[in-house]
């Protein structure tokens, strides 16, 4: 009788079961981003007419301006990292981005300022969490504080994602989100992402998130203990509903993506692979909206397992910084790829300091690139572990250099390239 | 309600640790408590582990637990408490076997062996449920009811979002269940084969 009855409430399991299964939401294409410009610099507005082609005019000269330069607001601590930026309703930007005594140390906090795009100056640092504030808002212990990245919900709010470590080093990983009604300035609770069946360890993020079209948001994250591996979660809010892998192995971390259609992405790797194989950037692909991925060649880019940051511009081209060497971080530069030849270029060198020592060389890492009107370009990276810079590339700047890359690009202007690596 | 599950979540585990500590204090005074005594004993520890206590702690006893283990399974959770409180008889070694195949299969590929990963089928996959609800029937059939239940109810806490997670497996398996029941398969290995050697000393001529 008692196996009956434990039988007929299985029964009631699996009606629920079924119906949670039923109401799933199903996978939407990617959203392709319209973005509207903001109010901030009507001298970066492109003329409607201009978005889709595939080859922007030269701008006039006297509207060029140089790469802007500055610094996010110092907070005294010893150790920054990983900024991380997003655009505000009004046009302003938002910077994220850890710092303490050192990476990975109990008193890191996560801060946050505001770039007026009037006065072009950073307002006064907060901070968004410290350790302890997770530790309450998680109920459970937390050592340590890392990676922030902000997204845009379809609702208007924003959310942030960070990742958090209860034992070990980053390996030991989870991601833990918030949400903001008021743009930034205060934020909910933070609530824990479950991504992995061991302990839910080692799921970090880094990359800027994608948007489908029934609003949710794609998440590029990655594993690093015992696999090195990116993976694609699908958010309902703070809840994981569905994940895909995006690499396999222990070669490929920091997916960064970039949404050419509706159903077709293309994923970049920080590469983590052993000594005697390729130092350059792992790529994958999908062509069903991210339900899955196949690895793809890779592409001929020195990697030297560091972070990239990547962006599409609204005229098509892709842009990227990254450090273009095998060994070290001591360079970064940004590239601009022609969209039909697939051909990358570099158009600025942002930091060098090959000329100098090794023991000399400063660290020049986790870049991050936002567009604040769909064809300007805003890029954060860490300067040395000490400060964090910002550069302004505004539409004009990225149009002409787009205008110059060459159609086709030689074999010695290739091999050019790699000297320049 | 984000609230409300992290206080539960903290209940959970509060009572769990509570309950290995009875377990512990138990086998170390080698007699079985009177389950009067256990459930007091039980009702001190829980609010010892969920209550902050303060001193130089930022949080809860259960809180730092749960930054190490997370949030156990319902089906260890259940499982640990069913036993424990009741001195039931130990599972069936059939199950622990199947755990224990199932877990050294599905890890390896969740954590990122090849492009397969089975963890994603707990997410709404209709086959996934299938299997699970399978696997209990076959607990029902082999008279091991309590399994039923207990798989039922996990089935139901995944529906309800009891826990963080929205995956079916996280409510089912974790890699605590796995240790305990491939420890489980030695433990009755070793002692068979002591058994048996122990019976053929006896009966060995002489």
């Amino acid at each position: 009788m008692s196996r009956v009855i434990a039988l007929c409430f299985l029964l009631l399991a699996a009606v629920l079961g079924y119906i949670h299964i039923d109401s799933r939401p199903a996978w939407a294409p990617f959203l392709i981003q319209e973005l509207i410009s903001p109010e901030a610099d009507d001298a970066d507005k492109l003329q409607p007419e201009n978005k889709l082609s595939t080859k922007l005019k030269p701008p006039p000269q006297a509207a060029i301006l140089n790469p802007q330069l500055n610094w996010l607001p110092d907070t005294g601590a010893v150790s920054v990292h990983a900024a991380s930026l997003i655009t505000l309703k009004d046009g302003s930007i938002r910077a994220f981005w850890f710092a303490g005594s050192r990476e990975g140390a109990a008193d890191v906090v996560i801060n946050t300022a505001v770039l007026d795009p009037k006065t072009k100056s950073w307002a006064a640092p907060a901070v968004v969490i410290d350790r302890v504030g997770a530790e309450k808002g998680l109920a459970r212990y937390i050592a340590k504080l890392g990676n922030p990245v902000p997204a845009r919900l379809a609702d208007g709010r924003l959310q942030l994602f960070f990742v958090t470590v209860s034992i070990g080093g980053w390996a030991g990983s989870s991601i833990s989100t918030m949400i903001s009604d008021d743009e930034g300035s205060t934020w909910s609770r933070p609530q824990r992402l479950i991504t992995s069946p061991l302990i839910n360890l080692s799921t970090l993020v880094k990359s800027p998130t994608v948007q489908f079209t029934d609003g949710r948001l794609g998440l590029p994250a990655y594993h690093e203990w015992v696999g090195r591996f990116g993976e694609f979660l699908r958010l309902d809010g703070t809840q994981v509903i569905d994940k895909r892998r995006m690499s396999s192995g222990r070669s490929a971390i920091q997916p960064v993506m970039f949404v050419n259609a509706a159903q077709d992405a293309t994923a970049y790797f920080r590469q983590t692979r052993r000594a005697g194989h390729p130092k350059q950037i792992p790529v994958s692909h999908t062509q069903n909206a991210g339900q899955s991925w196949q690895a793809a060649i890779d592409l001929e880019i020195a990697n030297p397992n560091a972070a990239l940051a990547g962006l599409t511009l609204q005229n098509g081209a892709h842009i990227v910084v990254l450090n273009n060497i095998e060994v070290g971080r001591h360079r970064l530069v940004l590239m601009i790829s022609n969209p039909k030849s697939g051909q990358w270029q570099v158009v600025e060198v942002l930091e060098n300091d090959e000329a100098l020592p090794d023991g000399q060389r400063k660290e020049f890492s986790y870049p991050y690139l936002i567009s604040a009107n769909g064809n300007d370009a805003h890029l954060v990276y860490t300067w040395d572990r000490k400060k964090i810079r910002h550069w302004y590339f505004s539409s004009a700047w990225l149009s002409q250099a787009y205008s110059q890359l060459p159609t086709q690009i030689s074999n010695e202007s290739s091999a050019e390239i790699k000297g320049a690596q | 309600m984000n609230d409300v599950m992290q206080i539960l979540a903290l209940i959970e585990i509060s009572i769990t640790c509570s309950l290995v500590l009875i377990w512990g204090i138990q086998k170390i005074s080698q007699q079985p408590f009177p389950l009067l005594a256990k459930m007091a004993l039980l009702l001190v520890l829980t609010n010892l582990f969920f209550w902050p206590l303060g001193i130089s702690l930022e949080l809860p006893l259960a809180a730092y637990v749960r930054g190490a283990t997370g949030d156990l399974s319902i089906v260890t959770t259940l499982l640990l408490w069913s036993t424990l409180l009741s001195n039931n008889k130990s599972a069936p070694f059939a199950l622990k076997l199947s755990i224990a195949i199932i877990a050294l299969t599905f890890y390896p590929f969740a954590l990122g062996l090849g492009m397969i990963d089975p963890y994603v089928w707990g997410y709404g996959s209709i086959t996934f449920l299938i299997a699970v609800l399978v696997f209990a029937v076959i607990c029902g059939l082999s008279n091991w009811s309590k399994g039923v239940w207990i798989i039922g109810l996990a089935i139901i806490a995944w529906t309800v979002h009891w826990h963080e997670s929205a995956n079916l497996w996280d409510y089912l398996l974790d890699p605590f269940l796995a240790i305990w029941a491939i420890f489980g398969i030695f433990s009755v290995v070793l002692r068979r084969r002591r058994e048996k050697a122990r019976s053929g000393y006896l009966f060995r001529p002489g």
